[in-house]
């Protein structure tokens, strides 16, 4: 059984060789397995600069899951987090946004301890405050803890769409037009 | 998996081993039964003719394939007896395969059914070859064919060589042509893909060519067969065919026989598939996604004639394609992609009178052929790159001024391009760019290039001493810091493949900058100078992601710090429009490119909106930097210069765009449904497209396009329109506002402009009477670039001018 999943997410790709920014919108796949439940998200990244924001709705809109990251080393990216949230509701206007799942990740804490901005108890406070969104730290670079958190990403993707997914129909059930097709067929 | 009776056999390493320096690359294991396939050999675009019309071929790949046991199940039983060498390989687990490009991409029904039947022992409808029949390319047979007879008595159907396409043979044969210092290097023997087939098969098998018939190729052929078809003594042409390939070394061609350097190696789809196993792992699982229902669309179409359909479910192509994983998948969605669509291509790239008369039939004329008579050079001529040597004759001796016409040199440029390597470049850009006038000698352009210098040292030491000195009020301070960050970051991660960014030679001359501990190098450190001096120049706007793709080719181009600033500046005034903070300008073009689908390939419209990408998205990237992602470096020079002519429109950069599209189309329509499908689709065009003829296609769009509008004009009894002519010497750069164009006119607005043309459209296609061109569209024959006035950016800038 194999389920399709869409997540919001600004991926890192510092540490690829073709690493530059972003323009537009582009998306990876990571492959999950829950409970013998394969799981296929997309994990979209969108241009970081808030301008192009008013471009993501279309990428926004049929999400399962919306993944917060921040640098543990930067108040500012932390502070931010509550505005990308409210953000994300207005642009992707799930039907229930109190129940829509998030996680938060904590990012780049393989950065030496006292260059650490954010404490983890300030962190989990924040997502308690937010209905007790998960919250993992993780470290890109040393691949820390990033496996159990694409997990609970997946769970709670999963459990969205147990919920009574409004967006169930994004991935699957866009209605194929054969006899457009043929038409359309020129060769 | 494993059987437990079945311990692990010394054949399972000698297996291993046998692999060749490659390692296991090339092998795909099912990763349930773990049987294997490895991937030989592959030749693409070999096409089989279903009918006379050409437009039916259909491309595929020629592959031989080498059989694998499961790791577990392999034993010394099934192993086979002629294991004296390393390079053996029973000829039993060898096929020979053609695949379809288009159901390569897919046939998860197929491997389903595979799956189910068998698991373990070879496919059991197998087809031994018997013999191949072989006709080189020759005069009346274009293309070099093979046909493949099986020992029961079928005959598959002609596999084509296209050998034109194929980049493997192209190389080959250039490589073969210098060798031998003959430039024609065919003495009758050229070299042609089915050769190659032929030169593989040599290695593992025994090919012997029969002497009663010498088209026919023996596969493995036994003492009857060799007395009926016993080869005859071998005769020139036949020894150069097999030169190096001693027939004794039947069963395991060794690697070092000279037949050897003649291979071409693998084809890029092999070549790729490597690179993607390792590189693009993670994204291919969606692509599979994509080409699921390619398998059954190939399948239900009803051109498919059924010899090609049984050459699909012959268990031989179903086994390729079931052990082949999501990697081959999404390499035959790559081969797809960049496949020349050889009808469509044909329509574009070759102009015969034929085809032109068959096309100026049609009323808007779905067929361009383009002008050919612009001053005396032939078509050739002029897309020849101009040079140094002739961009200064064009230039007075003495004075220094331009004695032919701007309009002569654009449309030279237009065309040709600037040569890559002489220093060209660096002159005309600042023409193109507008720092230096077209009517200026050279001692005023001398002159106002170093007011021009002494400018950007004033306006670099302004932010300098504010950044020693303090800002005015906080929040400026704070804008000015987080621009700061922004422009480094992308600084740092701005064609650093490029020469003179890559190295990291010099310490970083900011110890608090988050970039401290990472090397930096002289032109980094200018291009941040530059970008923050840009941002101080025009506060109204700022530095906005992107800027640097923008700013990377003008100054490794000029190498100079000061004059790559203003040429970036003016640069930077037509493209302001694509930064401003409500991305108006980014709207306006995709509203724009939108109306042109719509106008130009209404059935494509319609799929996309069925694929609810209308909102064109896909190529909001495109735009935004002008393709700079997607061509590697050199093409984005030779297109932005292009670019920078504006001799066909300002904004012929939505032609190119149209033009990628519809390059596509014909994959886009056939195999994406969805949104994402589309974008991800487009986003992996990026180092695939060719420019030249991107180009090319992109300026027959044009010209339809041109004839499109005045057709309708005509139709709507508008009054003459301010279409711009085609002589360069007639065109006054006249803006063809809407504002000139009567009723078209009245609708202006952008989606009162849309839904003209979207009415259009929706009342059914081809309904001519119904097209209206939009403002939108009527502004694309303007050669005028349009610059945003001021006040503009401000209230639209973002900056902290705002």
């Amino acid at each position: 059984m194999s389920s399709r999943k869409k997540v919001l997410l600004k991926v890192n790709k510092k540490f690829s060789a073709s690493y530059k920014a972003t323009i537009g919108a582009d998306f990876l796949t990571k492959e999950v397995l829950v409970d013998d439940r394969l799981v296929t998200m997309q994990l979209w990244d969108t241009a970081g600069q808030e301008r192009f924001q008013s471009l993501g709705v279309a990428f926004y809109r049929g999400a399962d899951c919306c993944v917060l990251v921040y640098d543990v080393n930067n108040s500012k990216s932390f502070d931010t987090l509550d505005s990308w949230r409210d953000e994300f509701l207005i642009q992707a206007s799930p039907m229930d946004p109190e129940s829509f799942p998030f996680v938060v990740i904590g990012n780049k804490i393989d950065v030496e301890e006292s260059k650490r901005m954010i404490s983890t108890k300030r962190a989990m406070a924040f997502c308690q405050s937010k209905g007790g969104i998960p919250y993992f730290e993780t470290s890109a670079k040393e691949a820390t803890n990033v496996d159990q958190a694409f997990e609970v990403i997946a769970r709670q993707a999963l459990a969205q769409e147990e919920a009574g997914d409004f967006n169930s129909d994004f991935p699957e059930t866009i209605p194929i037009n054969l006899e457009n097709d043929r038409d359309g067929c020129a060769c | 998996m494993a059987s437990p009776q079945s311990p692990p056999s010394p054949s399972a390493s000698f297996y291993d081993m046998s692999d060749d320096e490659e390692g296991e690359y090339n092998t795909i294991r099912h990763t349930t039964s773990g049987k294997g396939v490895k991937l030989l050999y592959t030749k693409s675009k070999v096409y089989v003719h279903p009918t006379p019309s050409a437009k039916d071929n259909i491309p595929g790949f020629i592959a031989l394939v080498q059989q694998k046991p499961s790791r577990a199940s392999i034993s010394t039983t099934d192993h086979p007896a002629t294991s004296s060498s390393s390079q053996t390989i029973a000829a039993s687990n060898l096929l020979l395969t053609w695949v379809p490009e288009s159901s390569l991409g897919d046939a998860h029904d197929i491997y389903v059914k595979v799956d189910l039947s068998d698991s373990s022992s070879p496919p059991k409808r197998s087809y031994l070859i018997y013999s191949l029949l072989v006709r080189p390319p020759s005069i009346g047979w274009w293309f070099g064919s093979l046909i493949i007879n099986t020992r029961a008595g079928e005959s598959f159907p002609a596999l084509f060589f296209h050998d034109s396409e194929c980049q493997s043979t192209i190389l080959q044969r250039k490589k073969l042509a210098r060798e031998s210092f003959d430039p024609f290097g065919d003495g009758g023997g050229m070299f042609w893909g089915g050769d190659e087939v032929l030169r593989w098969l040599k290695r593992y098998v025994s090919v012997v060519r029969s002497g009663a018939e010498p088209s026919i190729y023996l596969i493995e052929p036994d003492e009857a067969d060799k007395t009926s078809f016993g080869p005859k003594p071998t005769t020139e042409k036949v020894k150069k065919m097999l030169e190096g390939d001693n027939k004794q070394e039947t069963a395991g061609g060794s690697k070092t026989s000279p037949g050897a350097k003649r291979d071409a190696g693998m084809d890029p789809m092999t070549k790729a598939l490597k690179e993607a196993r390792w590189n693009f792992l993670e994204k291919l699982s969606q692509v599979t996604t994509f080409t699921r229902r390619t398998a059954q669309a190939v399948a239900d179409n009803p051109k498919v004639p059924p010899q090609v359909r049984r050459l699909m479910k012959n268990p031989e192509v179903q086994t390729l394609q079931e052990e082949f994983d999501s990697a081959r998948l999404y390499l035959a969605r790559w081969a797809m992609g960049i496949a020349e669509q050889s009808e469509r291509e044909r329509n574009q790239r070759i102009w015969t009178a034929k085809d032109v008369l068959e096309m100026e039939e049609s009323a808007v004329g779905e067929f361009e052929i383009l002008d050919m008579e612009a001053g005396n050079l032939s078509l050739s001529e002029r897309r020849k790159p101009v040079t140094l040597k002739e961009w200064n004759g064009w230039f007075d001796a003495k004075s220094g001024r331009l004695q032919i016409t701007p309009d002569e040199v654009k449309e030279r440029i237009f065309h040709g391009g600037l040569h890559p390597d002489d220093g060209v470049r660096k002159e005309a850009w600042l023409f193109l760019l507008g720092v230096h006038e077209w009517n200026s000698t050279k001692e005023e352009r001398l002159a106002s290039i170093n007011s021009r210098r002494d400018e950007y040292i004033r306006l670099k030491g302004g932010w300098w001493e504010r950044m020693v000195e303090g800002h005015s009020t906080p929040e400026e301070a704070e804008w000015w810091r987080e621009q700061k960050n922004r422009i480094e970051k992308d600084v740092h991660r701005t064609d650093r493949n490029i020469e003179v960014f890559a190295g990291e030679d010099i310490p970083h001359p900011d110890p608090d900058s988050p970039f401290a501990e990472v090397g930096t190098n002289v032109h980094l450190e200018q291009m941040k100078d530059m970008l923050l001096t840009y941002n101080e120049y025009n506060k109204d706007l700022g530095y906005v992601q992107g800027m640097s793709d923008l700013l990377a080719p003008i100054y490794a181009v000029m190498q100079d710090d000061a004059v790559a600033f203003w040429a970036f500046v003016n640069f930077m005034e037509r493209m302001e429009r694509n930064f401003l903070r409500d991305q108006s300008g980014m709207r306006l073009q995709l509203l724009t490119l939108d109306h042109l689908v719509q106008l130009m390939d209404p059935k494509l419209y319609l799929h996309l909106q069925s694929a609810d990408s209308t909102n064109f998205f896909f190529f909001f990237r495109m735009l935004l930097v002008w393709f700079k992602r997607e061509f590697e470096w050199l093409d984005v020079l030779r297109l932005w210069e292009s670019l920078w002519t504006d001799w066909l429109s300002s904004n012929f950069h939505l032609f190119i765009a149209l033009a990628i599209l519809e390059k596509h189309r014909d994959v886009i329509m056939e195999h994406l449904k969805r949104f994402d499908e589309v974008l991800k689709y487009v986003n992996e065009l990026s180092g695939t497209i060719d420019l030249q003829t991107t180009l090319v296609r992109a300026e027959a769009l044009f010209r339809r396009f041109e004839r499109t509008v005045q057709t309708i004009d005509k139709k709507h009894n508008f009054p003459t329109p301010s279409v711009r002519q085609r002589k360069p010497e007639q065109q006054p750069s006249s803006p063809a506002g809407p504002s000139q164009n009567g009723a078209a006119a009245s609708s202006s607005g952008t989606d009162k402009g849309k839904q003209s043309v979207g009415d259009a459209v929706a009342q059914g296609i081809g309904a001519e009477k119904e097209k209206v061109i939009s403002p939108e569209l009527r502004n694309l024959l303007s050669r005028k670039v349009e610059k945003l006035d001021k006040a503009e950016v401000r209230a639209h800038g973002g900056g902290v001018g705002t």
